[in-house]
Formats: structure tokens, sequence, C-alpha cells
């Protein structure tokens, strides 16, 4: 066992990538940090559903002054790098005077609060990532909403409903089945992002593995830290695309009366109002 | 029964000069039409000539651009009006159907029972039932709409619009999406929806239940009301030329 690990150092690419000493002096840290890349993962997707909600809402309204800013917000966060919003945030806000004055006036929060980080950093790290994550969702959410045929408005209005009964109760139900696919997507895009928040040393995996790199001029521990990043990827994407199979079948994609061979719309003159597209696979990057 | 002719009862819609254009587009261009209580009127004519248009607003869901229209002592056009509680009481049924897919055949006939009536779900299970068998599909209440024929969902559709205790139904091309094996059993509920009674506007192109059916035909064409009188004036013996020529088509 010996002689192996002895010959398997003596190639370079072995030696500096996939070093097993060096993988096991890592494991540890990495192991350790690799929670605290889920919470921010989670967390900033969990904040960013009503987020990304409130946005998609915005944009339908028929308020010019209340579309005009949802839409100039989510094309500024999906047109600008993630990185750059990281920075801006994560230094910017410590400038701001009345988040001085909060965090002066409550220790608590740069004492460590959850998985050994301090609240501050939670805070940073959580705002940007789920504000930028809402951006993404807002046009999830948006898309899926207008993906719904417009006749089930229109029954559910018929009977006598409002619009926030119709939304609630008729058109949101079948948003979630059709878009959960594209939203675990957007999930395994945001657990990614999270390695950016090492640019200000928060924590997680990947400036755990650059530290160890730094100290032992090898690249092994970013091999390992990788590893774990696939760990939750490639469960998850399997698990879109076997959801995104079933739906498919299922559906035909979506939620439509399918049974009946689809009859074509009529192309009656009453009938201008353009009908919504479907969704885009892989529109929202 | 076509040998009533108009009036079965008082007006229970009056719709006066009734405009409606989308865009540079005329839809409507001044309709004049009274439905009474109890009435079955089948609007006949050819695409586009705005049949569907003037049966959607006469709930609201398309505006109208001129002129009104009343629903019993309100005016569904007037919109200080609680269109919602208009609705209430005037049931649709959408060429497409329309069922909630995501819920089961006797969930989408309960739904609105529930939230806009606010029955109990005992009672609005109970109606439910009651009106999934009364169009024939007492044996299908658990089932996904996906799962049954497109007869079958829009004789669903029926009963959730009758679920609502309509006043008025309205029926906006129930039948064209339709197999033409299954149209007749749709067609057979909306007899027996005509002969218990109720005050229907029906857009149709299905002759043979206008005929049989219809207390009053309306013939349109280009946005206006061109002919008006009982299923055998029109169809035996039509003053118009345009009734005369699509009439001609049909047959």
């Amino acid at each position: 066992m010996d002689a192996f690990l002895q010959w398997w150092e003596t190639f370079p690419i072995t030696r500096l990538f996939l070093s097993f000493e060096v993988m096991s002096k890592a494991l540890p840290i990495i192991l350790k940090a690799f929670p605290v890349s889920i919470a921010f993962g989670v967390f900033s997707f969990v904040f960013g559903i009503p987020l990304g909600l409130g946005l998609a809402f915005m944009k339908m309204s028929r308020s010019r002054l209340v579309r005009w800013p949802a839409t100039f917000y989510v094309d500024v966060v999906r047109g600008t790098p993630l990185f750059l919003q990281i920075l801006i945030v994560y230094f910017g806000l410590t400038l701001l005077p009345f988040y001085r004055d909060m965090v002066v006036a409550n220790i608590w929060m740069k004492q460590p609060f959850f998985l050994g980080i301090d609240f501050t950093v939670w805070l940073r790290g959580l705002f940007v990532l789920s504000f930028n994550s809402s951006a993404y969702m807002a046009e999830i959410f948006r898309a899926g909403i207008q993906s719904i045929p417009r006749g089930q408005m229109e029954a559910a209005r018929s009977l006598g409903m409002t619009v926030p009964q119709s939304m609630f109760y008729v058109i949101i139900p079948q948003t979630i089945r059709r878009i959960l696919p594209t939203l675990m997507s957007e999930f395994i895009l945001l657990f990614k992002d999270t390695a950016l928040l090492a640019a200000v040393g928060v924590a997680e995996m990947t400036l755990r593995a650059r530290e160890i790199t730094a100290t032992l001029y090898n690249q092994s521990s970013y091999i390992l830290a990788a590893a774990f990043y696939l760990l939750i990827t490639i469960p998850l994407g399997r698990f879109v695309a076997g959801l995104e199979n079933h739906l498919a079948e299922s559906e035909g994609g979506g939620a439509q009366n399918q049974r009946e061979p689809l009859v074509p719309e009529p192309v009656d003159a009453q009938h201008v109002i353009p009908h919504t597209k479907p969704m885009p696979k892989n529109y929202y990057r | 029964m076509s040998t009533v002719t108009t009036s079965t009862g008082e007006a229970i819609v009056r719709i006066k000069g009734l405009k409606k254009s989308f865009g540079s587009l005329d839809v409507l261009k001044g309709v004049d039409l009274e439905i009474h209580k109890g009435e079955v009127v089948v609007i006949l004519g050819p695409s586009g000539s705005g049949k569907s248009t003037l049966l959607r607003c006469v709930n609201r869901l398309e505006e109208a651009t001129g002129g009104e229209i009343w629903f019993e002592d309100s005016e569904i056009t007037d919109h200080k009006t609680d269109i919602n509680k208009m609705r209430e009481h005037i049931g649709m049924v959408f060429q497409q159907f329309n069922l909630f897919p995501h819920l089961t055949v006797t969930g989408n006939v309960m739904l609105a029972q529930r939230k806009v009536l606010g029955r109990a779900k005992d009672e609005a299970k109970r109606i439910a039932v009651e009106q999934l068998e009364r169009v024939g599909l007492g044996d299908k209440v658990d089932n996904y709409p996906a799962q049954l024929s497109g007869g079958q969902q829009q004789r669903v559709a029926i009963a959730r619009a009758l679920a609502m205790d309509p006043h008025l139904m309205l029926f906006d091309e129930a039948t064209s999406a339709l197999d033409p094996e299954l149209v007749r059993g749709v067609l057979d509920v909306m007899s027996e929806l005509a002969e218990a009674g109720m005050t229907m506007i029906v857009v149709t192109h299905e002759m043979g239940f206008a005929r049989e059916a219809a207390h009053r035909v309306v013939f349109m064409d280009d946005g206006v009301i061109v002919e008006e009188g009982t299923p055998e004036e029109v169809f035996d013996n039509p003053q118009n030329e345009r009734t005369k020529d699509f009439l001609g088509h049909i047959s």
C-alpha cells in the first residue's frame, strides 16, 4: 500500500492535484465547511422565493409605476456579475452609518452565530445571494404563471372568484408543478455560486480549500472541494431530469387537458388576444 | 317547445347598443338584445361575427367599449357594480372546458361553492355529487380531468357552473372542441337544462340543437344582429341575404 502511494506521488499531475496525503489532511477542514456552503445555498434560496414571487407579481402589474422598478431591478441584478454584487454589498454595507451603529449597538453580531460564523457575515452573505437569486426566480415565476392557459383564470373568474382567489386556488398550484424542475435548477446554480463568497472571506468550502492550497502548494484540496459540490449537484440534477420526464409524460410538460387531442385555437377575429407562450427551456440563464 | 316565441318571462338580460373593439378592430358594432327568464337563445353566425365576444361581454370577461348590459337589476357594464357578485349568478361553459387540472372532478365543482358562496365542505360536496350525477358522471367523482374524455370534461364544466345555482347560463361553443361522437352527450345535457327552464344564451354551430331547443335564434354577422326569430322563421324562411347565404353553406 505504501509502495502504491509513493508511486502515485511520483507523477506531477497526481501529486499536485490528486494527492491522497493532502486530501486526507484537507478532508476534516472541508467537511467542516461543507454545512456552511449548504446553509448559504439553502437559506438564500428560501429567502429568495418570496422576494422573487413579489417581483414576479410586480412585473405583471398593469401599472407602469409598479412594473418599471421591478423590471429595472431584475435587469440590473441579472445583468451584472454576482461577484461584483458580493463585493459591493459585503464592503459597501459596512460603510453605511446605520449599519455601523447597528453592529456597535449589538456586539453579539460580531460573535460566532451559526456554524462558527459571525451574524454580520451571514447577514451580508444571505442578503446578496437571496436578492440575487430573487431576480432569477422572478423570471421563473412570471414565466410559469403566464404559461398557464388564460382560460384557467377566465373559468375561475366566471365562477365569481376574485383575482387573488383565482391566483391562490387555481393558478399558483398549477404553476408550482410546472416550475419545480426549473426552480431546482436555480438552486443548483445558487449553491455553486456560494463559492464566490470565498472572495470576501466567508469560511465556506472554496475558501478553506484555497487556504490549504496556499499553505501546502498543492491543488488537491480544490479537487476534494469540487467532489463535495458534486455530492449535492449531481443527485439533485438527476432528480430534476427525472422530474422533468415525469411531468412531460404525465401531462405533456404542463397541466392542460391532454387526454383529448389538442384542438387548435380558433382564428376568429374575437380571439385577437395573444396567447402566452410556454416557458422556454433554460430561459432564465 | 319551439312553438313559444319570445316572452316566457321578464327580461333577465338587456343589452343596449353594445359596442366592443380590440384596438382598431370593431368586433361589436351596436347590439341590442333582450333575454327573458326561462328563454333559450341560440346565437348563430360565421366566424368573426362577434358571437363569442357578445357572450363574453355579458359576464364582463370582455369589457364593453360602448353601450350597456343589464343583468336583472344591475348594470354589468357599470364599473361600480361588483362583477364577482354578478358572476355568481351567471354560469359559463367554455369551448376548451377549462377544468382545473390539479383538482379532482368533485374538487372542480366544489371550489367556487366553497370560496365564493361560502358553503360548508359537506354541503358543497353533496351538491357537487348531485350535479355530477345530473350530468351523468356519478361514477367519475374521484377522477382527475385528464382521465376523462372531452365530452365528459365538458359535462363536468356544466356541473361546475350549475352548482352555483345560476340564473343564467352562457355556452360559448361548448361542443366545438369535441370529437363528433362526444357532442351528443353534451347536447343532451344542454337540452335537459333547457327543458328544466334554465335561461340560456348559446353560441353554437349545432343547427340541430338550435332547431330543437331554442326559443329564439339570433343571427349575427359583422358585429351586428342581422336577423332574429323563432327557429322556424330563421331556418325555414330566412329574410336576410347573409342569413340565407350562411344557412345555405351549412346545409
